[in-house]
């Protein structure tokens, strides 16, 4: 530490007077030089803290008067430059994990090494090093994949301006845990991918909650994202309702043209496939049969769906023969990313398949909600 | 290795290649590439017009009919149906054969994608059974798009697959194309004890 800068300040709080005389005589030394302040309840901090800048408190939980949690959400509250370590003679997971979600930056259980409380308060304070302030118009999602990609082990508190709360656990990069009211994790973290607007906290923490969340980091946020462009196109499309497409050119394979059934079959297919055409960013639905032979489409004007079917044909049974090679099951849907947007395959059956074909701009959440909701319609109404 | 253990390789690697398109993409999309290309080829024969059913069966005794041409002699067994001497795929099937003992794997999976009811199929009147192999899904295919080039008496023509032999001898019938032609199953059985493949020539009004 440069001898310059002014000694941080360290705050005590504990109800034993004992604790706190031996935590004050002990915790200074050659390596740890902090200016130490104490008090001997939570009442007491709150006042030291009204009067005197601190950078780091460390609190006991069972006080009389305000609990060390209670002035933990306090300090986080009103400080938020404040950084707070608990401590416990009584630990259980639940306070742990009540602490932690509260923004504590490390848990302690008693008895513990003085120069273990050394270590977590130098820890604690080199965190206070790191950046503070305000970033403003960025997405929730950019910060968590931004943890992601620092392999950051932190606590991303959320809060909404309508007062939503939740919490994203990351352990090295990966999202291990979160919370939202009652929410499953997993669904608490897709949840919490939904708050439009508000304060996000980082917090930096060594003690993190046991990992929940087993799928892969990666998955989880594809599918967080994937069901956050849903409910974006949910919205899109209710307001997009009665937007007339233009420049379709319909092309259907008919194969007698003197079936009535046959016409009604197609008339129905001609629906359910306008499903897709009439999303904004959507040009081309073709359903092909699994040897590529088109079975019916709507496309825009100049595009070969008999050739997309052919092509796709081989795409689709590449991907399927993958996923038996790799033992994955069978295959439910498959992107293919160009320059100038997505082609989306999805299995109508097993006789056929749905072939996609969209601008960038496009919302893929909602083709992918589309697919799920037609594809046994589809089926049903082309007998396949 | 002895002479007639001499591979063509020109053979080999077709055979082989529907192997591996079979692996790649499956048995639905590699039966559709293959019936893709006979129909590419049939695209390329000229269209001809014959003024008989006589002139049609001459033209394939000159080898001059365009269904000869990519099959070679068949023979008209009577009322519109037809016995195929040699499989056109037989000579390959047979040096393969002849090396490898086998068929490459896969080729059953394929040959029952062939025969399941399918759109292309239905409109080309092919498969239902009457498929013994993959090359069937390029040959029978390719005959009835050729026919599709050829006029008989200013009528157009088309070809339905009865049944088919397997160079094992195991014969296949397409049962829905023997009902919808009203040709005798015992008639396509007796055919496919001398020949490879049985087909029935309509000649619409």
């Amino acid at each position: 530490m440069d001898s310059k800068e002014p000694l941080k300040k360290v705050l005590i709080v504990d109800d034993e007077e004992d604790m706190i005389w031996s935590l004050q005589k002990s915790l200074n030394n050659e390596n740890l030089q902090v200016d130490i302040t104490i008090a001997s309840s939570g009442e007491d901090a709150l006042k030291v803290l009204a009067v005197k800048p601190i950078d780091l408190v460390v609190t006991d939980i069972k006080m009389p008067g305000i609990s060390g949690i209670d002035l933990l959400m306090r300090i986080r509250n009103r400080y938020p430059n404040t950084g707070v370590v608990v401590m416990t003679a009584f630990p259980s997971p639940e306070h742990k994990n009540e602490a932690l979600a509260h923004g504590s930056l490390h848990y302690l259980e008693k008895p513990f090494d003085i120069n273990e409380l050394r270590r977590v308060i130098k820890e604690a304070l080199a965190h206070d090093d790191l950046f503070k302030g305000t970033v403003s118009g960025i997405e929730l999602s950019d910060i968590i994949q931004i943890n992601c990609l620092s392999k950051s082990s932190t606590t991303l508190r959320v809060k909404t301006s309508s007062g939503r709360e939740g919490r994203v656990y990351f352990n090295s990069g990966a999202i291990i845990h979160a919370e939202c009211g009652s929410l499953a994790p997993e669904e608490a973290f897709y949840d919490i991918l939904t708050f439009k607007g508000g304060m996000i906290e980082c917090i930096s923490t060594k003690a993190l909650p046991k990992r929940t969340i087993e799928k892969d980091t990666e998955a989880l946020l594809l599918e967080g994202m994937a069901r956050l462009d849903e409910l974006k196109a949910i919205e899109q499309d209710k307001k997009a309702l009665g937007t007339p497409k233009v420049e379709m050119k319909v092309q259907n394979t008919d194969q007698d043209g003197d079936n009535k059934n046959e016409e009604e079959i197609m008339n129905g297919l001609k629906n359910l496939l306008a499903e897709f055409t009439n999303l904004p960013g959507v040009n081309t639905a073709c359903l092909v049969g699994r040897d590529g032979f088109l079975l019916d489409s709507i496309a825009i004007a100049g595009t070969d769906s008999e050739m997309i079917g052919a092509i796709a044909s081989s795409g689709f049974g590449a991907s399927e023969s993958m996923g038996n090679q790799l033992q994955k099951g069978g295959l439910t849907m498959t992107m293919i990313e160009y320059e100038q947007g997505p082609v989306m395959l999805a299995p109508i059956g097993r006789e056929a398949f749905l072939v996609v074909v969209a601008d960038k701009e496009a919302n893929l959440g909602m083709i992918r909600l589309k697919i799920k909701k037609h594809a046994g319609e589809i089926e049903k109404t082309a007998s396949i | 290795m002895g002479e007639g253990k001499i591979l063509d390789i020109a053979h080999v690697s077709f055979l082989d290649m529907i192997k591996v398109m079979i692996t790649m993409s499956g048995a639905a999309a590699a039966k559709g590439t293959l019936i893709r290309n006979a129909l590419n080829t049939a695209e390329k024969i000229k269209e001809v017009e014959y003024a008989s059913f006589n002139d049609f069966l001459a033209a394939i005794e000159n080898a001059s009919n365009p269904i000869t041409m990519v099959e070679g002699k068949s023979t008209h067994i009577g009322d519109f149906v037809f016995g195929l001497q040699a499989c056109p795929f037989g000579p390959s099937i047979k040096n393969y054969t002849s090396v490898f003992e086998t068929l490459p794997d896969g080729y059953a999976d394929f040959t029952e994608e062939f025969n399941k009811p399918g759109m292309i199929t239905n409109k080309y009147r092919v498969g239902e059974g009457a498929g013994v192999s993959p090359f069937c899904s390029v040959h029978q295919p390719l005959r009835s798009a050729v026919a599709e080039k050829i006029k008989i008496g200013g009528k157009k023509i088309e070809i339905y697959q009865l049944g088919c032999k397997a160079g094992s001898g195991k014969k296949g019938f397409a049962d829905k194309w023997i009902a919808e032609t009203g040709v005798a199953r015992e008639v396509v059985d007796k055919v496919l004890d001398n020949h490879m493949c049985c087909y029935f020539l309509k000649i619409l009004n």
